[in-house]
């Protein structure tokens, strides 16, 4: 009887467990399988893939798309990146915001939305993100996949017992060896992230990127935010914008990539090819562990009563109030800021002009919402929507 | 939201209390815990949340059971037999090496997995017999092998309350090596020589005669031959970054317990030890699967930002008077949770404190085993009191002996802590 009162019970845990496990394997999958569409606006003229300046990516989870927006007009060449860190939502909404509505008038923008697709195809187990999110558009919702700091396990394991930079031979944690912000310049047989970024490597060296854009949330205990970093090359267009935004729009500060820190964006790209890196950090207190409930809510206003205590505490680096970091204003300082750099950049490398047109205003974006900026995929020729 | 965090924390505190009051065990109350928590937070939510909570620490789970698999092979294989003996023999009319040496013995195999527990099933009876004959009454072996298991657990390269908490605050485990070698290492030693210096001579014959005998052919190098493959790709991992292949630290444990089977000199059961680590693990497997599943739960409900906020803004002289006692006791009550729970927003204040995190959290990982021995949980010291054939009170008599050097070492980890900055020379590699 009592044996029979044992089977019974390892009967329904298994039952109750694999319900669970199928049910959360197809949402598993769902998350990793969904495509988001991207409208290409009128300046777009070619949709590449990573893949095309690194055969042995071709194919992979990591072989992004490639915007190329040119006016035919000789200049500079822009690189923008978005979702490095696919946990951080205003980059690829700033990113595909650009793809859908600007053009350039002088010289040429390059936009990869997902630069570490591999990382939007996972959320971090124990931190309860959503798996989506939604948009609210003039045409209805749409739906965007949220993501992790990391490269997908299901890509890039295992990790090793430590990551060692190539190739500089710092050691780092041995989970960023699937962080793409930790593995610039790449090389080309290491781990998935490390050969996407050799993957961008290759392109900036091929299109003769001029500068490079790398766009990043943070959360508000971290001490890097609200801020421009920028490679010794790039330094006088940097300081410039920060302080032109600063005096005029909003508050942004300005700091030096550190010399002596390895695999990060702002140092390497600079450093290992002709193109200078400017890495821009947007305030999202998602991210903060001390936040309360984890939801799409919190994800798309950034409001947090609990953030908003520990400020009271001082145990911020940047403010916070009931207003929240809502997505529109974290999109419109990228944007806004990206347009700045530009027309800074063009003023001090008038050879190499990256002028610019299309982008929304700082306050469009924050009065209309960044959704009023993305187009109705079903209303345009199926061959002018790209897949995400 | 205040409220509501508070709701789901309440909920999930009474449906563990109730769950541990109807003598459900650890991991099974937590379960009920988080989904208790999940429903008050909201009703159903999507199960994928426990599956993915449940992957939380799969790495650590995995390096824990091949970790101990490999340590279970050499101990069939007669390698500890042949060790302990080997000391004895050689070190019987020096009392101070003999238990140096037998320290030693007990902080590999926790060092290793991570594990007091696997310490005590390893090597706890072997080395309690070798004290006993050494003149140590029954409650000071127990507390010695119990103080240097929970040692050995927090010894690295595997901490895994270290690990968790890292993992939790984005913090890499790199640079704990020192840092918990040290503490760790004191801790073991002090432990073993305040209780075990006073004794009687060692009585070589009666120790040999009760100690296994290792399997004929067995010989030092075949013991040692394993942890020179383990450690030789662990560095060449290091040495030969770019060309050496990634192989993770379970296949290094796994390729360690191969040459266990190769160079034992009996044929080993490899089967049978497998089924038999992974049921000795399975609790603290569940443990391990069960809190990742509890902290996905706190982290969507806002549960776990409630405790971090309440963390973060008590003043510091309190956490440093506290911490001591705080750890401890939230280890004996849900375990490895408490390192995710409580490390994770401690770790943080610490950061933004300005206080070196790494020396900090090193300090905390040593002050969590110490709560392995306390209620309502006690496994390893009730393991222990049964791997040594300890008869006397738990409390009065096992526990009682513990306090002191326990004393010793919650006063080392709290001064970790205060002085984080100052010892941050310990942080290498």
């Amino acid at each position: 009887m009592k044996a029979n009162r044992e089977w019974i019970i390892k009967g329904i845990a298994l039952a109750v467990w694999a319900g669970v496990l199928v049910s959360s394997g197809i949402a598993f999958a769902q998350h990793r399988q969904y495509k988001e569409a991207v409208v290409l606006g009128a300046g777009v003229v070619d949709v590449r893939t990573l893949g095309d300046y690194f055969e042995p990516l071709k194919g992979t989870t990591n072989d992004c798309n490639i915007y190329i927006l040119d006016s035919g007009v000789p200049g500079g060449t822009l690189l923008i990146m978005g979702a490095v860190h696919a946990e951080e939502p205003a980059t690829n909404l700033a990113a595909q915001l650009i793809v859908e509505n600007a053009s350039a008038t002088t010289g040429r923008i390059i936009v990869a939305i997902h630069e570490n697709r591999s990382g939007s195809t996972v959320t971090r187990p124990g931190d309860a993100y959503p798996q989506f999110f939604t948009i609210e558009t003039d045409w209805g919702e749409k739906k965007f996949r949220m993501g992790d700091r990391w490269a997908n396990p299901l890509d890039s394991w295992p990790d090793p017992e430590t990551y060692v930079h190539y190739p500089s031979g710092q050691l780092l944690a041995y989970m960023d060896v699937r962080n793409m912000n930790r593995t610039w310049p790449g090389r080309p047989n290491g781990s998935l992230a490390e050969r996407t970024s050799y993957a961008f490597m290759r392109l900036i060296e091929e299109e003769g990127v001029d500068l490079t854009i790398d766009l990043h949330e943070a959360e508000l205990e971290y001490p890097i935010i609200g801020t421009i970093v920028a490679h010794q090359g790039a330094l006088d267009v940097a300081a410039m914008v920060s302080m032109m935004l600063t005096a005029q729009e909003f508050t942004i500060g300005m700091e030096i990539s550190p010399l002596a820190l390895h695999g990060l964006s702002h140092r390497e790209i600079g450093d290992f090819s002709d193109s200078p890196c400017i890495l821009l950090e947007a305030p999202e207190p998602f991210l903060d562990r001390v936040r309360g409930v984890t939801d799409e809510a919190l994800l798309l206003t950034g409001q947090d009563e609990f953030v908003m205590k520990a400020g009271e505490h001082g145990l911020l680096y940047w403010p916070i109030d009931e207003n929240g970091w809502p997505i529109d204003i974290r999109v419109a300082r990228h944007v806004r800021t990206i347009e700045k750099i530009t027309e800074l950049w063009t003023r001090f490398h008038p050879d190499e002009a990256m002028v610019v047109a299309g982008f929304p205003t700082y306050n469009e974006m924050v009065e209309l919402g960044v959704g009023h900026f993305f187009h109705d995929p079903s209303t345009v020729s199926q061959d002018r929507v790209a897949f995400e | 939201m205040y409220a509501h965090a508070g709701i789901v924390l309440g909920v999930m505190a009474g449906v563990f209390a109730l769950a541990r009051l109807f003598k459900i065990t650890t991991e099974l109350s937590m379960l009920a815990a988080a989904i208790g928590g999940a429903i008050a937070h909201g009703g159903l939510i999507s199960p994928r949340h426990i599956a993915d909570g449940a992957f939380t620490y799969f790495d650590v789970t995995l390096i824990f059971i091949t970790a101990t698999f490999f340590m279970n092979l050499l101990k069939h294989a007669g390698g500890v037999d042949y060790i302990i003996r080997g000391i004895i023999n050689r070190f019987h009319r020096h009392r101070l090496l003999c238990l140096l040496f037998l320290t030693l013995v007990m902080l590999v195999p926790g060092a290793l997995t991570g594990s007091g527990s696997v310490t005590v099933l390893v090597v706890g009876t072997l080395v309690g017999t070798v004290l006993t004959y050494m003149g140590i009454s029954k409650d000071r072996v127990a507390a010695i092998i119990f103080l240097c298991a929970a040692m050995s657990a927090a010894a690295p390269p595997i901490n895994l309350w270290a690990m968790m908490a890292a993992a939790g605050s984005n913090m890499p485990y790199v640079g704990f090596f020192l840092p918990l070698g040290v503490i760790s290492v004191l801790g073991a030693l002090f432990s073993m020589f305040f209780l075990g210096w006073k004794g009687t001579p060692v009585q070589l014959d009666k120790v040999m005669a009760e100690l296994p005998e290792p399997a004929q052919g067995m010989a030092g190098w075949k013991v040692l031959l394993p942890f020179v493959v383990f450690f030789g790709l662990v560095l060449a991992g290091r040495i030969w970054p770019w060309t050496m292949p990634t192989l993770g630290l379970p296949l290094m444990f796994m390729i360690a317990a191969a040459v266990t089977v190769a160079v034992s000199p009996k044929r080993l059961p490899i089967f049978t030890v497998a089924r038999e680590t992974v049921q000795g693990l399975l609790p603290l497997i569940g443990v391990m699967v069960v809190v990742g599943i509890l902290v996905q739960i706190m982290a969507l409900s806002g549960a776990r930002g409630l405790i971090s906020l309440g963390v973060v803004t008590l003043p510091l002289p309190v956490i440093f008077a506290a911490l001591w006692l705080i750890l401890p006791f939230s280890e004996g009550l849900v375990q490895y949770a408490a390192a995710p729970l409580l490390g994770v927003p401690l770790i943080l204040l610490f950061n933004m404190k300005g206080i070196n995190p790494i020396i900090a959290l090193a300090g905390m990982a040593v002050m969590f085993p110490i709560g392995d021995m306390l209620p309502p949980t006690t496994v390893v010291g009730r393991a222990t009191t049964m791997a040594v054939g300890f008869k006397g009170s738990y409390y009065r008599g096992f526990v009682k002996r513990c306090l002191i050097p326990a004393a010793f070492i919650l006063l080392l980890g709290t001064l970790y802590i205060i002085f984080g900055n100052e010892l941050s020379f310990l942080v290498a590699g």
